[in-house]
């Protein structure tokens, strides 16, 4: 490139940056960026990476992207990206792109233990199907599953979805985002009745405090983080706290930074809620109003495997905790009993359960978590005085109970990846309903989400074991009865039983219960917590496992047949944010080689099957249900031919290929000359991506999950729109009146989640009245106590390891983490300790050291300095570089309610290699 | 090549010290600035994206730096992203040629 070229692109991308932050720029120089732009076609999309949902602008040159820029015009980022913003573009470009089928082979024939060699789509279908059927066959429903995803476009969820719970009548689909923010939808659901949060982003340019529990915002959340911090800088009565569990960045900027020891935020939480009660700070207007007080069982395990059959040897101590645990000093104290207790898990099958209290029983439960025990349990430096300790927490309950100031919490992962996940969230609504700074702008408890579309396709979808579109359920016969007329199905076809959550399908894969698997827009083998068993189960059981991915990440690498799959821009698309800002984009250039895209691929694979194959009696070990024989899915067949079926068409013309989908035809003047490769190849003249879009938005229409008409959303004056969106109107804040259209006029508020709301009523320690009560537009303050680790340090095992990410790297970092071979030689990501642990252990900064849990052990590199500084006794180390799987060390605890894993706290050891 | 415009937040009261600072960083130049709202527009040019993003990381690290995010983002070839050969695959092959860290205990 000419210097006189490179000078000039240097000044047109200069104004065109300055022109989308709206700063004024000479007039020549817009000029000079319009001409250096003037063969690029440019086009609106969204940002493929974290939860935030920032619009981006792609150019796109003689087939390839060549800029992308932040959107002016998107309300999220006004124009700003992140530094995963630059990979948006890049992504596609990689050199290791994956381009065909691979299949392992010896002697041109599958063999598990064979080579990878390319294969065409013909024959790695065929190969799939064969598998598909041998694990059908054997196993029913139950011996197929797929990983599914929190990054899959809507229209990916919804065939995903609709295939294996419509068409091979099977729950076993779950989604990485299982791991990202299942225990919010469990707090969402049991609080509000209804999932996603009720606010939006602009809660920030509205409020006076800005409180992060676990959430590193300034790296894992930026572009919000610019936002919180152009408040902060603009709005003199704004404060920022930080609770941590180690400084990070985001104490930077923060007023207030709290290092809390892992899992005592539950104590901290119910510090501030006896604060109020003793302060007399409820609001009894609006609670009594508008809210319940709730509790639940205790004794609910720790989402671990209730055998040790599979356990390593050093494994059993931990996982013999899941049947019976000793209570230690301060969870005796936290729940009322005495220290050496034993607590059997009688409710790790019910651990939902929950039911009604008085305020008497809520004052109770609250009433040891005094000042004292609480400071005494949660202080997370040692370095720190209690004194000191004590005021922040004073401080920080002062923040939230202060009169007039309006503050909004955020989370992630801190809370979610939690053993008692469900549980912090639902403590954090009772902090903000009690003082009733839940439901006016500028004052909420906001749960962020770390995926593009966890909350757009994962949770509204419903590609959940448990879930059917827009908050219906399997285990409901009236939600089960509704998607099969929707989807013009015989009763009786959708299976009542929930399926494997996604950690179980790893079990499953281990027990030899599940004999197929396909792996969708994800990494499971490395994101999976304690991930020995699985890789192992992977390729030692007799299973087939199939992995569509665009890179070789270590998903991949232990599969037997690999798809190479299309990427963002390389197909038509939404995302749902965290804000309930549904957002499209059109295909923008074409997938290199035979990569396609994963609608197509299901599409394809469903061509494969005849309706009569799925139609007969399945067994289903274990189905229960009303109306179901024990243990049996029915055959429907006569049902199905009483409405006009024959059995002979295929799950593609029985599900996808409909009379009334055919109708949104390709090509569709919405394209603007954009391809659809999708639509291309399946070559049958119909737009797979709007006509299941629209498909999918019958489910929610008229139920408060409303969705605007494909089209709308491809305006190019539309960047997103927050459901529900009712006559056109998309909906700012839910459950407000004058804001939300399911709130009837003189309500006020109304939190109308048709979820849950009939429940028992009981005392702290159990239900003493079954009649079940309805609670109707009422929200539930839940008393929730603190309960101790399943793992915690000890003489062996002596620091608290947490896992996280850094701002560069996104996930498992198969897309951002295209780096060269060699770098594979030395271990890129560090351990952080604290220097005088370090030196305890006699290491220095940069030595190669072994990372042992009771669960594996890997090798890293020490730092101990850098952005992340961790107290005494606990080490850290970011999961996104697969050359350092951190998760052959975690431990799979989950929070039995919302199974969502514990990434956060285990013990492990640390010395030199 | 890539390059990326880059907005930037300064403290007023460093404003020129640290539009000074800024220039001086390598494969950076100054393009706009608007020193009453202390913002400012910088392109850097940088061989890979991993540079760009380290380049990055400098400027947030600079004092003075409240703020500092991509706005634009322009590239061609980009020779570090395709070190990584594609035979990759090659070298995972089976369990018993899976890579250490893959394998070890």
């Amino acid at each position: 490139m000419s210097i006189n070229r490179r000078e000039f692109l240097k000044s047109s991308v200069a104004a065109s940056a300055a022109a989308a932050v709206g700063m004024p720029i000479a007039r020549n120089a817009v000029a000079a960026a319009k001409a250096a732009e003037a063969d690029w076609q440019w086009d609106k999309g969204v940002c493929r990476f974290c939860g935030t949902g920032c619009g981006i602008m792609i150019a796109t040159k003689d087939g390839k992207i060549v800029a992308t820029k932040g959107d002016p015009d998107a309300p999220v980022n006004k124009g700003l990206n992140c530094i995963k913003g630059y990979f948006n573009g890049k992504i596609l470009y990689g050199k290791d792109r994956l381009t065909q089928p691979l299949l392992r082979m010896t002697d041109g024939k599958f063999d598990k233990n064979g080579k990878f060699e390319p294969v065409t789509w013909e024959q790695a279908f065929d190969e799939m199907e064969k598998q598909f059927r041998r694990a059908y066959g054997e196993l029913g429903p139950t011996g197929i599953g797929v990983f599914g995803s929190g990054q899959y476009t809507v229209q990916e969820g919804y065939v995903a979805a609709k295939l294996l719970k419509a068409g091979f009548r099977s729950n076993n689909i779950d989604p990485n985002a299982r791991h990202c923010m299942a225990s919010a939808v469990v707090g969402f659901f049991q609080v509000f009745g209804i999932d996603e949060p009720s606010g939006n982003y602009d809660d920030i340019e509205r409020t006076d405090a800005a409180v992060l529990w676990g959430a590193n915002m300034a790296e894992m959340h930026p572009i919000l983080w610019s936002r919180i911090a152009d408040r902060r800088l603009t709005h003199d009565k704004m404060k920022v706290v930080n609770l941590t569990t180690y400084r990070n960045m985001s104490s930077d900027l923060a007023d207030l930074e709290i290092i809390f020891k892992p899992q005592t935020d539950l104590a901290i939480q119910n510090y501030i809620l006896r604060e109020i009660v003793k302060r007399d700070a409820v609001d009894w207007d609006f609670v009594n109003k508008h809210c319940v007080f709730a509790t639940g069982p205790v004794d609910i395990g720790y989402g671990m495997r209730n055998t040790d059959k599979y356990a390593f040897e050093s494994e059993k101590d931990i996982q013999a905790k899941e049947n019976s645990a000793v209570l230690d000093k301060y969870e005796a104290v936290a729940m009322r009993r005495k220290e050496g207790d034993v607590m059997e898990m009688k409710h790790t099958k019910a651990p939902l359960a929950h039911w009604t209290i008085d305020y008497e029983e809520f004052k109770r439960g609250v009433e040891p978590y005094t000042l004292d025990f609480v400071a005494e349990l949660s202080k997370g430096d040692p370095d720190e005085s209690l004194d000191d300790f004590k005021k922040k927490l004073q401080e920080l309950a002062e923040i939230y109970i202060e009169q007039g100031r309006k503050v909004v919490s955020f989370w992630t992962m801190g809370f979610n990846q939690h053993q008692r996940g469900s549980w912090v969230n639902e403590n954090m609504y009772a902090i903000h309903l009690l003082l009733n700074k839940q439901t006016s702008p500028g004052s909420t408890a906001y749960s962020l989400t770390g995926q593009p579309s966890a909350c757009g396709t994962a949770r509204e979808v419903g590609t959940f074991a448990h879930r059917l579109p827009a908050d219906t359920v399997v285990m409901l016969k009236p939600h089960r009865e509704n998607a099969e007329k929707l989807w013009k199905l015989p009763t009786g076809t959708v299976n009542p039983k929930v399926g494997s959550h996604i950690t179980k399908l790893m079990r499953d894969l281990e027990d030899g219960s599940v004999k197929f698997a396909w792996v969708q827009v994800n990494n499971p083998f490395q994101a999976t917590a304690n991930a020995n068993h699985w890789i192992k189960a992977a390729r030692e059981m007799d299973n087939f496992i199939v992995v569509s991915d665009p890179y070789p990440g270590i998903s991949a690498k232990v599969a037997d047949l690999i798809l190479p799959s299309s990427m963002i821009f390389e197909k038509w698309g939404a995302y749902g944010n965290a804000e309930r800002r549904t957002q499209m984009w059109r295909q923008q250039v074409a997938a290199p080689g035979q990569a396609r895209s994963d609608v197509w691929q299901m599409l394809e694979f469903s061509k494969r099957f005849k309706y009569k194959d799925v139609w007969g009696e399945l067994k289903v070990p274990g189905l229960k249900a009303e109306g179901f024989e024990d243990g049996k899915l029915p055959d429907v067949s006569a049902a199905a031919k009483a409405m006009g079926y024959t059995g002979e068409e295929s799950l593609y013309e029985v599900l996808f290929a409909t009379a009334d989908n055919k109708k949104f035809a390709w090509p569709d003047d919405v394209s603007k000359g954009h391809g659809n490769q999708t639509a291309e190849l399946l070559g049958d003249g119909w737009f797979p991506e709007k006509a299941l879009f629209e498909e999918y938005a019958a489910f929610g229409r008229g139920h408060g999950h409303d969705l605007a008409p494909f089209d709308m959303y491809m305006r190019d004056d539309v960047r997103g729109l927050k459901w529900p969106v009712v006559d056109g109107k998309e909906t700012e804040y839910r459950f407000v009146e004058g804001e939300d259209p399911y709130v009837k006029e003189g309500q006020g508020v109304a939190f109308y989640g048709p979820a849950l709301k009939a429940i028992p009523a009981g005392n702290l320690d159990g239900v003493t009245d079954q009649t079940k009560t309805k609670h109707t537009d009422k929200a539930k303050i839940f008393f929730r106590p603190y309960a101790a680790p399943v793992e915690q340090p000890d003489a062996n095992y002596p620091f608290w390891l947490v896992t996280g990410r850094v701002l560069e790297h996104w996930h498992s970092g198969t897309m951002t983490r295209r780096v060269p071979e060699l770098n594979r030689a030395v271990p890129t990501a560090q351990i952080f300790m604290h220097p005088a642990d370090a030196e305890a252990q006699g290491l220095a900064r940069n030595d190669v050291v072994w990372i042992e849990s009771r669960r594996g052990k890997i090798k890293s590199i020490v730092e101990t300095q850098g952005r992340n500084t961790m107290p005494k006794g606990s080490v850290m180390v970011p999961w996104f570089d697969e050359s350092v799987f951190i998760n052959k060390v975690t431990l799979d605890a989950t929070c039995p309610m919302s199974k969502e894993t514990d990434f956060k706290k285990c013990a492990v050891k640390v010395y030199k290699a | 090549m890539n390059l990326s415009a880059i907005l930037v937040l300064l403290r007023e009261d460093r404003f020129a010290e640290g539009v000074a600072m800024l220039a001086r960083q390598p494969g950076v130049e100054v393009h706009h600035q608007e020193p009453a709202t202390g913002r400012v527009i910088l392109v850097q040019e940088a061989p890979s994206v991993n540079d760009e993003v380290d380049g990055l990381k400098a400027i947030k690290a600079l004092p003075g730096v409240i703020f500092a995010e991509l706005v634009y983002h322009y590239f061609e070839e980009d020779t570090n992203l395709q070190a990584r050969p594609p035979a990759d695959l090659d070298s995972y092959q089976g369990l018993g040629d899976v890579p250490e860290y893959l394998n070890a205990p």
